[in-house]
C-alpha cells in the first residue's frame, strides 16, 4: 500500500477523478473547440460588461426633465455640453488626473526599494516579513484602511494627541488634497510591489554582478542596468496603479471628506444622490475616455511593458 | 640587479566559509604575468567561489589575495582592475553590442572620443565587425560569447576571468571557443583565471592546472605534467579515462614500486613525495589510452605486462573503440581501454580473447588512503 501511494501521488488519483468528470461533460475529449469553451465564461462576463457600457452610452445621451424627472425620449447631446461647460467637471478631472499621476510616481518610488530587496535578499526571514507585510493590507480592505486613517490623523486623533503633549496646536490633517494622496499610495503600494517584483526576478544576479565588475558603483549599475532592464515591470506597475487612483472612491469619499471629490464621487452623486443618471452616464464616459487616453499615452510612449505579455517583450 | 617581479595573482592560504560549510579551504596558488590558469574540478568543488574571492563578490574569511603583490581586501569590486566572463555571459540585453562593449569604458570614465574607436577595435579583436548595432537576442551564442570577451577585456584589465562560460556550448563550438580564447589571450598577454569541469578544455588552452575537490586544491602543475604525474587517484581519475586497482605494495624504492594485484606483482612509479610502506594497501591508476589491446594471435612487443583477457563490451566512438576486457588475473578487474585504431583493423567484439599489456612507467601506484 506505501509503494502505491509513493509511485502514484494523491494529486494524480485527484486529476483522474477531474478527468473522468471533463469525459462526462465532454465525451471524446471535446476536440479542437474545447479551448473556445472553457473560454466562453469570461468572455460572457466581460461581454456583459460591455452591454452595460452600451445602456451608460444610451443613457447618456437622454436628459433628465426636473419638472417630471423623467428622461427625454429623444438622443441629445445637453449632458456632455453641461459637462464641459461647468468648471465643476474640469475641476475633478484635473484633480483625479494630476492625483492619479502623483500617485503612481510616489508610489513605484516607494514600492522599487520595497521590490528589489524583497527579490534580492539572501535572508529568508526578511523576505517573509516583507511579504507578510504586503499582504496584510489585502486582508483588512480599502474602506477599514481609510477608517483607521481617520482614528489616527483626526483632530483627536493619535498623531495630534501626541502633538499636544509637546504644545503644538491641532493640525488639520485630514479632508485636504494631501490626505487623499496620502491614502491611495498606502493603498496602492501591495500593487505597485506585486507588479514589480516578477519584473526585478526576471534580472539574472550575475547582470548585476557584471555591472560591477565592469566599474559600476551602486547607483550607476541601477541608472545604466537596473531600471532600463525594470522599465516593462515599471510600466505595468505604472499602468496598473494609475489606472486604480484615478477611478478610485472609498479614498477621496472618506479622507477628502466631500471636499476632494474625485471622478468616481461625482458619478455617485449623479446616480444615488441626485438621481441624474443621464448626466452620471456621461461623466462615466468621459472618465473611460480619460482613463484610455492616458493608458494609451503611455503605451504609446514608453511600449506596453509587462501587460504586452507574450508578445514583443524584448 | 635584478628586480624582483611580484607574481600576478598570489593566493595565501585563503579560506571561505559560508555558515558550518568550508567551500575553499587553505588555497594558496601563485600565477605569473601572462599566463593561463584553468582551475579545474567538480560541481561544488569550491572553484567558482575562489573565482568570485579573486573577482571581489566574495571577501575571504581568512588569508589574502594579492594582485600585483598587494592585497586586494580593502578593494571594492568595482574598483579591481579585473575583466570577467560570466557563465551566462550577463549581456546586458537592453543594449547592443557595442553599447556592451563601451560600457566599461564609460563607466571607468574614459574620454568619450576615444571610446568608438576602442570599441571598434576590440569588436574586431573577436572578429565581430559588423555586427555593432546588433542586440544581444539578435546575435548567436557563439557571437554572444565574444561581445562577452570583448566587453571584459576592451578596458584592459590586468586580470581576465572566465567563469566557466563555454559550459553551455554545444562541443563543436565550445572546442571553438577555446582555441579563440587562447588565441586573444595570447595576442593580448593578459593573465588569465578560467573555471571549469571540462578536464580537455583546461588541458588545451592553459599553462597552469589546478585540481580542486572538496574545496581544497589536490594539484596545482602544468598540464602535461598533471596528465603524465597526477599527485593522487583523484587527479588521475578527473583528468583523463583512468581504471582503478587494489593492491598490496610488496616492495619500495626510490623510483619504483612492486605490488601485488590478484595473483600478479606489477612494478608501476610514484611521485616519491608520499612515503610508501611494504605491505599497505594501495591504489594503482592506468590510463585507459595507455594499455594496449590486440587479439589472442597477435603478438604485441615492448611491453613490460602483458595478460589474456576477453572483451566484455565494445563501444565504436568514431576515431577510436572503448574496450572493457575482464582480466581474470588480476583478480577479475575489468579494464577500460581506448584504442586508436590507426591501421583500420576490424574491430575486436566483445567475448572475443585478446591479450593486453603497458609499460611500467604508465602504472601509477598512490597510497589507499590520503
Amino acid at each position: 500500500m506505501r509503494r502505491y501511494k509513493t509511485s502514484y501521488p494523491i494529486s494524480w488519483r485527484f486529476m483522474d477523478v477531474l478527468e473522468a468528470a471533463f469525459a462526462l461533460v465532454l465525451p471524446r475529449g471535446g476536440g479542437r473547440l474545447t479551448p473556445y469553451l472553457l473560454l466562453t465564461p469570461a468572455v460572457l462576463l466581460v461581454g456583459t460588461l460591455a452591454v452595460g457600457l452600451l445602456y451608460i452610452g444610451d443613457s447618456s445621451l437622454r436628459v433628465l426633465d426636473r419638472s417630471t424627472f423623467l428622461f427625454s425620449d429623444y438622443w441629445t447631446l445637453e449632458n456632455y455640453q453641461r459637462a464641459f461647460s461647468e468648471s465643476f467637471t474640469a475641476t475633478i478631472i484635473w484633480r483625479s488626473l494630476v492625483g492619479a499621476v502623483i500617485v503612481t510616481a510616489v508610489t513605484l518610488l516607494l514600492a522599487f526599494p520595497y521590490a528589489y530587496v524583497m527579490v534580492r535578499t539572501s535572508s529568508a526571514l526578511l523576505r517573509k516579513f516583507l511579504l507578510v507585510a504586503l499582504f496584510l493590507p489585502f486582508f483588512i480592505g480599502q474602506v477599514v484602511r481609510a477608517y483607521g486613517w481617520l482614528i489616527i490623523l483626526g483632530n483627536q486623533g493619535i498623531v495630534n494627541d501626541a502633538l499636544a503633549l509637546v504644545g503644538v496646536e491641532p493640525l488639520r490633517l485630514l479632508f485636504n488634497y494631501p490626505a487623499v494622496l496620502f491614502g491611495l499610495v498606502q493603498y496602492m503600494l501591495p500593487f505597485g510591489v506585486l507588479m514589480l517584483a516578477p519584473a526585478l526576478t526576471a534580472i539574472p544576479e550575475d547582470i548585476e554582478a557584471a555591472a560591477t565588475s565592469l566599474g559600476a558603483n551602486w547607483v550607476r549599475a541601477l541608472f545604466h542596468v537596473v531600471l532600463p532592464m525594470a522599465r516593462p515591470g515599471l510600466i505595468g506597475a505604472g499602468v496598473v496603479v494609475l489606472t486604480l487612483s484615478l477611478t478610485d472612491f472609498a479614498m477621496p469619499a472618506i479622507l477628502g471628506g466631500g471636499s476632494q471629490d474625485f471622478v468616481a464621487n461625482a458619478i455617485y452623486d449623479q446616480f444615488f444622490r441626485t438621481s441624474d443618471q443621464g448626466f452620471g452616464a456621461s461623466l462615466t464616459l468621459i472618465l473611460i475616455a480619460v482613463g484610455s487616453m492616458t493608458v494609451g499615452l503611455i503605451f504609446a510612449v514608453f511600449g506596453a511593458g509587462t501587460l504586452a505579455l507574450g508578445a514583443n517583450r524584448k | 640587479m635584478t628586480e624582483i617581479q611580484a607574481a600576478a595573482v598570489s593566493a595565501i592560504n585563503v579560506e571561505m566559509t559560508f555558515g558550518t560549510f568550508k567551500a575553499v579551504k587553505d588555497a594558496s596558488f601563485e600565477l605569473q604575468n601572462g599566463k593561463f590558469l584553468t582551475i579545474l574540478g567538480p560541481s561544488g568543488s569550491g572553484k567558482t567561489t575562489l573565482l568570485r574571492l579573486i573577482a571581489g563578490f566574495l571577501t575571504p574569511s581568512s588569508g589574502e589575495i594579492l594582485i600585483n603583490g598587494r592585497s586586494v581586501r580593502a578593494v571594492a569590486a568595482n574598483k579591481r582592475s579585473i575583466g570577467m566572463v560570466f557563465q551566462k555571459l550577463a549581456l546586458f540585453p537592453h543594449m547592443t553590442a557595442a553599447e556592451n562593449v563601451a560600457f566599461p569604458l564609460k563607466m571607468r570614465r574614459f574620454d568619450a572620443r576615444t571610446i568608438p574607436d576602442r570599441v571598434a577595435q576590440y569588436l574586431k579583436l573577436v572578429r565581430l565587425d559588423g555586427f555593432e548595432n546588433r542586440r544581444i537576442h539578435e546575435l548567436s551564442g557563439g557571437q554572444q560569447q565574444r561581445v562577452a570577451i570583448a566587453r571584459a577585456l576592451v578596458f584592459e584589465p590586468d586580470l581576465l576571468l572566465l567563469d566557466e562560460p563555454l559550459a553551455a556550448l554545444d562541443r563543436k563550438l565550445r572546442e571553438e571557443m577555446q582555441l579563440e580564447f587562447r588565441r586573444i589571450q595570447k595576442e593580448l598577454g593578459v593573465t588569465t583565471i578560467n573555471v571549469t569541469h571540462d578536464q580537455r578544455e583546461a588541458l588545451v588552452v592553459s599553462d597552469q592546472v589546478i585540481v580542486m575537490n572538496d574545496g581544497e586544491i589536490q594539484q596545482n602543475a602544468a598540464p602535461t605534467q598533471m596528465y603524465r604525474m597526477p599527485s593522487n587517484p583523484f587527479v588521475a581519475n578527473f583528468i583523463g579515462v583512468t581504471n582503478d586497482l587494489s593492491g598490496i605494495l610488496t616492495r619500495v624504492t626510490s623510483a619504483d614500486a612492486t605490488a601485488r594485484f590478484g595473483n600478479v606483482e606489477l612494478m608501476g612509479v610514484h611521485g616519491g613525495a608520499v612515503a610508501l610502506e611494504d605491505g599497505t594497501p594501495i591504489k594503482g591508476a592506468i590510463r585507459a589510452e595507455q594499455i594496449r589491446i590486440a587479439s589472442a594471435e597477435q603478438s604485441m612487443a615492448g611491453l613490460d605486462a602483458d595478460f589474456r583477457g576477453t572483451v566484455l563490451d565494445a563501444i565504436f566512438e568514431g576515431e577510436r573503440h572503448v574496450y572493457e576486457v575482464e582480466v581474470p588475473e588480476l583478480g577479475g578487474e575489468s579494464l577500460k581501454i581506448i584504442h586508436h585504431d590507426r591501421n583500420d583493423q576490424s574491430a575486436l567484439e566483445p567475448g572475443a580473447l585478446v591479450h593486453i599489456g603497458w609499460k611500467n612507467r604508465d602504472l601509477q601506484i598512490f597510497p589507499a588512503k590520503q
